[in-house]
């Protein structure tokens, strides 16, 4: 069905909204380490693949593999997927009524059935790799943006999982805190975190990711390495778009 | 007769004050008793209307929560009260404060589950998939996540519809009830004085609704510091 290697396959995915076709046939095939950042014009369908993987969007059409198990049928346990999975989003999505450390233990808790002392022991050792350990009693409504995000990748590496999802996980901070979040996602990137960031940070995306994929109207136009997509490339449509982000 | 007499005929002589007060412990208990069924009559409604509509799950449940709805919503509780004392739960020979509890219970489960369920709704769609992406199932979000923030959310409604449920509860004299409206009312066919028994009768219950209004504003000021 799949290669050992590959820990993401996703064959032909069509995902429509009425006569709107948000995914319009994606092919695409993730190895173990590889960190691969999305880029297109708003309302392209990165968002879509991104949610896609995880069923918080339903694919119309097509097949989506996560460690060689199929994620779109009934019989599998989507929890179990998600688990794996870890997933950041554009508004952080950090639960109010809880404390900074309360949201990191919850899901360890009440999924993984950690100890309350164990999952604070590995929520600590992590936050002092983002520099928060001193936050843990906060709620998130002290927080900055920035740091909200930090708890949020937090929250999600909690749960151990094998490669992180990033939709926009930027878009909404002030530009000074910016440079914050990226650091930690390419701390990530460095330890060998398999992870897929759609993103509009160009500098970004070439630093830090191993491939890049552009997308428009629900395809996959271009994709080969930063290299090749920012300063080589032979599309049209990737053209234009360079031309107006850079 | 003067005001003096007339509030001794009225609340003195032959203690008659204590039909007032034993009228208020009644009313008291069917409002708080009424209370707690209605909220979890309405959680749990509300969950399943909102889980059909987030999942399409639990398809015969959720046309049972409508049509219960309905009914209750769309009849007068008094006609609700007097079925529910005559005819449904006639057999059972139950306590009529019993049976009082039951029917205001039922009756405010189908307005506290409408809050519920806005509560429910007007928690941001995130918290739901920021939960679930953690591989939380459906009922631990629910229950971790998305009901505690509605809970607050909908608080001052609930004490509004408890508020109400007070107030509704005045009907309990039709099923033989010695409630506090009941309670001046005995007052009154002693004395044959309807001013007095009665007013006072009114100024009990608005001091009992001042009151929950002004924990209601205590709680609301609360939760809003608990924000910034």
């Amino acid at each position: 069905m799949t290669d050992d290697k590959n820990i993401i396959v996703i064959k032909d995915l069509k995902k429509k909204y009425d006569s709107l076709s948000a995914l319009d046939g994606v092919n695409l095939e993730v190895e173990k380490g590889e960190v691969i950042a999305i880029v297109g014009p708003s309302g392209s369908g990165k968002s879509t693949l991104l949610r896609s993987i995880t069923l918080l969007e339903m694919p119309t059409d097509g097949e989506i593999y996560f460690e060689g198990k199929k994620v779109n049928e009934k019989k599998n346990n989507i929890n179990l997927t998600r688990q794996k999975i870890g997933m950041v989003f554009q508004q952080f999505n950090l639960f109010p009524h809880k404390t900074v450390m309360e949201n990191l233990i919850l899901a360890p808790m009440k999924v993984l059935k950690m100890k309350e002392e164990d999952a604070k022991n590995r929520a600590i050792q992590l936050l002092k790799k983002v520099g928060l350990e001193d936050r843990a009693d906060e709620y998130p409504s002290k927080l900055s943006g920035g740091q909200k995000q930090r708890i949020a990748i937090v929250r999600a590496l909690c749960m151990k999982p094998d490669v992180m999802l990033f939709d926009e996980p930027t878009s909404a901070l002030d530009p000074e805190m910016v440079g914050e979040v990226l650091q930690v996602m390419e701390t990530l990137a460095d330890g060998g975190m398999t992870m897929l960031i759609v993103t509009h940070e160009m500098g970004f995306a070439q630093r830090t990711a191993s491939r890049v994929l552009f997308m428009d109207e629900g395809k996959i136009i271009e994709q080969g390495t930063p290299q090749e997509i920012f300063q080589n490339p032979k599309s049209q449509r990737l053209k234009d778009f360079l031309s107006k982000v850079i | 007769m003067s005001f003096k007499q007339e509030f001794i005929t009225n609340f003195i002589k032959d203690d008659r004050w204590k039909y007032l007060v034993d009228g208020l412990w009644v009313t008291l208990i069917i409002t708080f008793g009424a209370a707690i069924i209605g909220v979890l009559i309405g959680f749990i409604v509300a969950a399943i209307r909102t889980s059909y509509e987030k999942t399409g799950k639990l398809k015969v449940l959720n046309a049972i929560c409508k049509f219960y709805l309905t009914v209750t919503r769309g009849t007068p509780m008094l006609v609700q009260l007097l079925i529910i004392y005559f005819v449904i739960l006639a057999p059972l020979r139950l306590n009529s404060v019993v049976v009082a509890v039951v029917a205001f219970g039922i009756n405010s489960g189908a307005y506290v589950a409408e809050i519920v369920r806005s509560g429910i709704m007007s928690i941001d769609s995130g918290q739901f998939e920021a939960s679930r992406s953690l591989g939380m199932t459906y009922g631990q979000t629910m229950i971790h996540i998305i009901l505690p923030q509605a809970f607050k959310n909908i608080l001052p409604a609930l004490l509004n519809e408890i508020i109400a449920l007070l107030k509704e509860t005045s009907i309990a004299g039709y099923i033989a009830i010695q409630d506090l409206t009941k309670g001046g009312y005995i007052i009154l066919g002693r004395t044959f004085s309807a001013f007095m028994p009665l007013i006072a009768v009114a100024l009990i219950y608005l001091i009992l609704v001042l009151l929950l209004t002004k924990l209601t504003g205590l709680i609301e000021r609360r939760l809003r510091a608990s924000d910034r």
